[in-house]
């Protein structure tokens, strides 16, 4: 089982996220996540702060104090993204969690689409990770910090879903579901 | 480039019909006239951020009100 270190987390994800069943897989999957100043601002239910406090006094969530240099490269980010019709707006909160991706490997976490484009559409952004709940799960999975049921892959995603009113496009969880089967397939043949 | 940029405009579709479809308009229409435009501007533009603002509401609270209102968010 290997584990990524660090990953940044942006307000969308961390508002859905925090509703899933499972949510602390997240610190099985990353052994930080750190949470910007900025989108610790943003969130205000009880629920969602509950479990962000739980996972600062754990040592599992980290604030994140961008720098002066960050936060500028972030308002050139927002900026750039304005410009290019192609891509969905990005503010500055997903903006910063790309330039600290960028600019120190962070795996990004966010379900804002225009965040998750930007390595496809900015060349400067295109080393960038960009996970989405999908990814998560995915590699939660692969990793064996949750289970699949290797009848039924797509349960782990309908849990989800469910939990969050969150839904996956078809041609990506087509194929999150297509790699769990692979994975399964090699575990019954590991076994 | 060009089939990315096909992939991601298809999935656009996908997600706005998907939040047309989904959506409760007997909810939406019984709202207050800035709630029920923001809540229509997200099913069209499908950007959280922008939405809330409209509806003069905190992040957090436009995405429960999104639940209420049965528009899944397509991501």
């Amino acid at each position: 089982m290997s584990r990524e270190i660090f990953a940044i987390a942006d307000t969308c994800f961390l508002i859905d996220w925090s509703r899933y069943r499972r949510r602390d897989t997240l610190f099985r999957v990353f052994r930080v996540v750190f949470v910007p100043e900025n989108v610790l601002a943003e969130v205000r239910s009880e629920s969602t702060i509950a479990w962000i406090s739980r996972g600062l006094a754990e040592d599992r969530l980290s604030l994140y104090t961008p720098t002066r240099d960050e936060l500028e490269e972030a308002r050139m980010l927002v900026e750039e993204s304005r410009l290019q019709p192609r891509i969905p707006s990005i503010d500055l909160p997903e903006a910063l969690c790309l330039v600290v991706g960028r600019r120190r490997g962070y795996v990004v976490l966010t379900e804002n689409r225009g965040a998750l484009l930007a390595p496809l559409m900015l060349s400067e952004y295109r080393g960038v990770r960009v996970w989405r709940a999908l990814e998560i799960i995915l590699e939660a999975a692969r990793i064996g910090a949750l289970d699949v049921d290797c009848g039924d892959p797509e349960s782990i995603f309908r849990e989800y879903s469910s939990d969050t009113l969150h839904i996956f496009p078809r041609r990506a969880l087509e194929s999150a579901v297509e790699e769990l089967g692979r994975i399964c397939r090699e575990r019954r043949r590991g076994s | 480039m060009q089939g990315e940029e096909e992939r991601i405009l298809e999935e656009e579709r996908e997600a706005r019909e998907l939040r047309r479809r989904m959506a409760d308009w007997g909810f939406i229409e019984s709202q207050p006239p800035r709630v029920r435009e923001a809540l229509k501007y997200y099913i069209e533009k499908g950007d959280i951020r922008m939405a809330s603002r409209l509806a003069g509401m905190g992040i957090e609270e436009f995405r429960e009100l999104l639940r209420k209102a049965r528009i899944p968010v397509v991501v």
